[in-house]
């Protein structure tokens, strides 16, 4: 287990060095921050100093080397939006999307796994054929048409539901989350719904098709035989069994929806990095962008390795072999 | 059927009552956001909305930029490179303190000195030489030259308590014990991406504003900010869509108020190089020569273009064609200046003289996120130009990010961009985009085509040295008369922008298209 860990952070170094260099190429391609940055009546004299301080007119290579050096001692450089540290900007937004992120995989399991062991035992049953086609509804409308349509149902025609920001928000053990007030909590649902549709839909699908492949199992035939009962085979051992699949693809997706919840975030108006990460492109803002996807890439391969630890965890035959 | 929809609306009506009570006066949804507080970090037109709430300057600028006293209540000119301002008396900081000529001086010192500054108060404070306090309200200042313009340009430097802010950097500013400022508002808490809390300020020197807690929201996404405000959530929104003002205004409660911006959008036509790019014969092959510097072929193009349709059409009536750089409200604005109707066939006529009887092969470029419709436009400017005689090879259409770099370094032979003002005459206008491309001297900062007249950069300096503003104007009336008789580029028209309040509130905003809370009022 330690030489497979040890393993993996080297790899993941050798990632995070090939990407730094691709992004900050990349975002150094796109165009001139000085054009978004400077108001539209900025003189030469302020082009210049503007210039100078962001260093701008370095060339590309000694840009990329500072860059390096400062990054090799935690320092992603300034944003020149805001000129905050640019990792400081980033974890300031991180948490919110954390939460709604968390919020619509939470849901998306609650609501999905039940919904697809029903669909699962009772296979081409009306009940069956309901919670299908609703979950291709999950899945083939438009994330954006979805969120426009809980706004307009829920707010503007229905009025239930807030359908911008954050709300109030408390501190929980010392986290700034909505989860802490009645208005905080009402803010996160239209959001945390929109994120989480396709995701139900995703769990569902996972859920029934592992159900149905498991259910004929000898060990399956071997439990009844033994005289268990039917809810106790579906709830223990036929549940286990299929969690693996959906273990996986829910670490990919948890990852995916905190890089890119974008839509979502800014439908809603949503504080998180989604939104914070598009603006900056927009804006040219070199070094939000960079940490951004630094920092994403490092999330992405700690999600994967918490996986691979979790599937070793839920399947026995994993760990022997990797012993 | 007729019951049933009432039914419903009722119900719909009700339903919004039933929407938790708001604890602030007055909620604004806002497209946009400040990138800090500290006033002098960045003058691009968000942070100065931002500071106008909490921060004065030496001077006032109204809805439609136009110029009042402000902390300095009046001023003289000595002689041509001195003046003598005098301060405000018993105006006070939000901390209690008494606002002095100190402040002013450590305000306009600290000006072009905020480290990491992405657009820098540089140029609003670079004519100044040295300051000097008489006494506790009255200020001298001389100039390195005779600058005419001189209240205007520090006038635009918010000024900062001396007290509070000595030595503290921008991020500091965040916070309400270092944002101290005589502003009509008190900063209470920024949450970045999400609000802006304030309560008004009690003892404000001029008109206290009428209400007391303000939040503002960030809703930078179009339809959800309309959603914000159709569903009651907040009061008022900023930069209503065009296509979505009649959805607004339609809907019970609600009212759209709209104005015209200072911003001008135009068609560029580069007589930069000697080959305009983008620019070709019939057959596809790149022109020997460039067609643009013939001001008949710049007329000529201008005349194909339906100004009036694109206006209707495209922005559902959100413009104003233009025939010059600056709108009707601005000082410098000459009427007699008007834009060209459609003409196709006196356009085809200069395109004879010219040598084109046949027109000639043209890309139209613009960028398609930065003002609401510019990716229609180029492509309606695109069948205008073929309707009137040219070969149009195609439209593209890029995000601005990309596409602003491009157009500076001359990628785009002819291309659609936009200018907005910022001071109450065209001066800067005239200057930055029209002026010859000087980069030593600072001139023509923005002249992306080249466009260059000897005789009118003479004209134009003469005039920059003039004190009398209304002198001033008339000269800037006169070249833009002279200047537009070469087509220097093609103005399409001025923006309308739009803002959408609950009945029963008014704004009073204007071409500085801001949307400030100390200018929203309850109805009479």
């Amino acid at each position: 287990m330690t030489v497979f860990i040890l393993r993996r952070v080297l790899q993941a170094i050798l990632v995070l060095a090939i990407t730094s260099l691709v992004v900050f190429l990349g975002v150094y391609a796109i165009g001139d921050p000085l054009e978004i940055l400077l108001p539209a009546d900025a003189s030469m004299a302020e082009r210049a100093q503007v210039t100078a301080s962001l260093h701008l007119d370095d060339p590309l290579a000694l840009q990329y080397w500072n860059f390096i050096v400062q990054a090799l001692q935690g320092n992603f450089g300034r944003s020149f939006v805001f000129n905050r540290p640019a990792l400081e900007v980033i974890f300031e937004r991180l948490p919110a999307t954390l939460e709604l992120v968390t919020t619509s995989l939470i849901l998306s399991l609650i609501i999905g796994i039940p919904l697809g062991f029903l669909a699962g035992t009772r296979p081409r049953t009306v009940t069956d054929e309901t919670i299908m086609t609703g979950s291709i509804l999950g899945f083939s409308l438009p994330n954006f048409w979805q969120g426009m349509m809980l706004i307009m149902i829920f707010s503007v025609w229905l009025g239930w539901l807030p359908s911008t920001g954050r709300g109030d928000t408390g501190t929980i053990l010392g986290v700034r989350t909505s989860y802490a007030t009645w208005d905080g909590f009402v803010h996160l649902l239209l959001p945390a719904t929109n994120l989480a549709l396709a995701q139900i839909a995703l769990v569902i699908r996972l859920t029934r098709t592992g159900v149905q492949e498991t259910m004929p199992l000898d060990f399956v035939k071997y439990a009844r035989a033994r005289g268990i009962s039917e809810r106790r085979i579906l709830s223990v051992h036929v549940f286990k069994t299929i969690l693996i699949p959906i273990v996986t693809v829910l670490g990919i997706e948890f990852g995916s929806l905190i890089a890119f919840a974008v839509v979502t975030e800014t439908i809603f108006a949503w504080p998180g990095v989604g939104k914070l990460i598009i603006d900056s492109i927009n804006m040219l803002d070199r070094p939000i962008v960079v940490a951004y996807i630094l920092v994403i890439v490092s999330m992405f391969i700690v999600i994967n390795l918490v996986v691979d630890v979790l599937y070793s965890l839920l399947d026995p035959r994993i760990r022997s072999r990797a012993s | 059927m007729k019951l049933a929809k009432t039914a419903v609306l009722a119900a719909l009506l009700s339903s919004t009552w039933l929407m938790p009570a708001m604890a602030q006066d007055l909620t604004i949804g806002r497209a946009s956001e400040q990138s800090s507080i500290d006033p002098q970090f960045s003058r691009t037109g968000n942070n100065q909305m931002t500071s106008a709430m909490f921060f004065d300057r030496l001077v006032d600028f109204g809805p439609n930029l136009e110029m009042t006293p402000g902390l300095a209540e009046s001023w003289e000119v000595e002689n041509p490179t001195t003046w003598v301002l005098h301060l405000r008396d018993g105006v006070t900081f939000h901390d209690g303190s008494a606002f002095t000529a100190d402040d002013v001086i450590f305000s306009l010192e600290r000006a072009d000195e905020v480290p990491n500054s992405p657009a820098p108060y540089t140029d609003m404070v670079s004519a100044v030489a040295s300051m000097e306090k008489v006494d506790d309200l009255t200020l001298k200042i001389t100039t390195n030259a005779p600058a005419p313009t001189l209240m205007q340009d520090i006038g635009r430097v918010f000024i900062i308590s001396n007290a509070a802010s000595d030595g503290k950097a921008s991020e500091d500013f965040n916070s309400p014990a270092t944002a101290v400022g005589t502003g009509p508002y008190i900063l209470e808490e920024w949450k970045p991406g999400e609000t802006l809390t304030m309560k008004a300020n009690d003892a404000y020197w001029a008109d206290v504003p009428e209400f007391k807690d303000v939040e503002i929201r960030y809703i930078s996404n179009d339809a959800a900010r309309v959603a914000a405000l159709l569903s009651g959530a907040v009061d008022v929104i900023d930069a209503v869509p065009p296509q979505d003002v009649p959805r607004v205004d339609g809907t019970d409660g609600l009212h759209v108020f709209s104005a015209a911006s200072g911003r001008v959008i135009y068609f560029g036509l580069s007589m930069r190089f000697d080959q305009a790019p983008g620019v070709t014969d019939l057959d596809g092959n790149p022109l020997s020569e460039n067609p643009f510097k013939d001001v008949r072929v710049r007329k000529a193009v201008s005349l194909m273009i339906d100004r009036k349709l694109i206006v209707d059409r495209i922005l559902g009536g959100s413009g104003v064609p233009a025939g010059q750089l600056a709108g009707e409200a601005l000082g410098g604005h000459n009427p007699d200046v008007k834009p060209d109707e459609v003409d196709v066939a006196k356009a085809k006529e200069l395109l004879t003289e010219a040598g084109y009887p046949n027109g000639f092969g043209i890309t139209v470029y613009s960028s398609n996120d930065r003002f609401p419709g510019d990716g229609d436009l180029a492509q309606a400017l695109g069948q205008m130009l073929a309707r009137g005689g040219l070969k149009v090879n195609g439209v593209e259409a890029l995000p601005y990010s990309v596409y602003s770099k491009a157009a500076s370094a001359g990628d785009y032979g002819a291309f659609v961009f936009s200018l907005g003002a910022s001071t109450p005459n065209s001066a800067p206008l005239l200057q930055a985009l029209l002026h010859t491309y000087d980069k030593d001297r600072g001139m023509g900062a923005f002249n992306r085509v080249r466009f260059s007249d000897p005789a009118y950069d003479a004209a134009l300096e003469e005039a920059l040295q003039e004190f009398d503003p209304e002198v001033l104007d008339a000269k800037l009336q006169d070249l833009t008369t002279m200047v537009f008789a070469e087509q220097p580029i093609v103005p399409l028209y001025w923006q309308k922008v739009h803002w959408g309040l609950k009945d029963g509130l008014n704004i009073n905003e204007g071409l500085s298209e801001q949307t400030l809370p100390q200018n929203v009022s309850s109805a009479e």
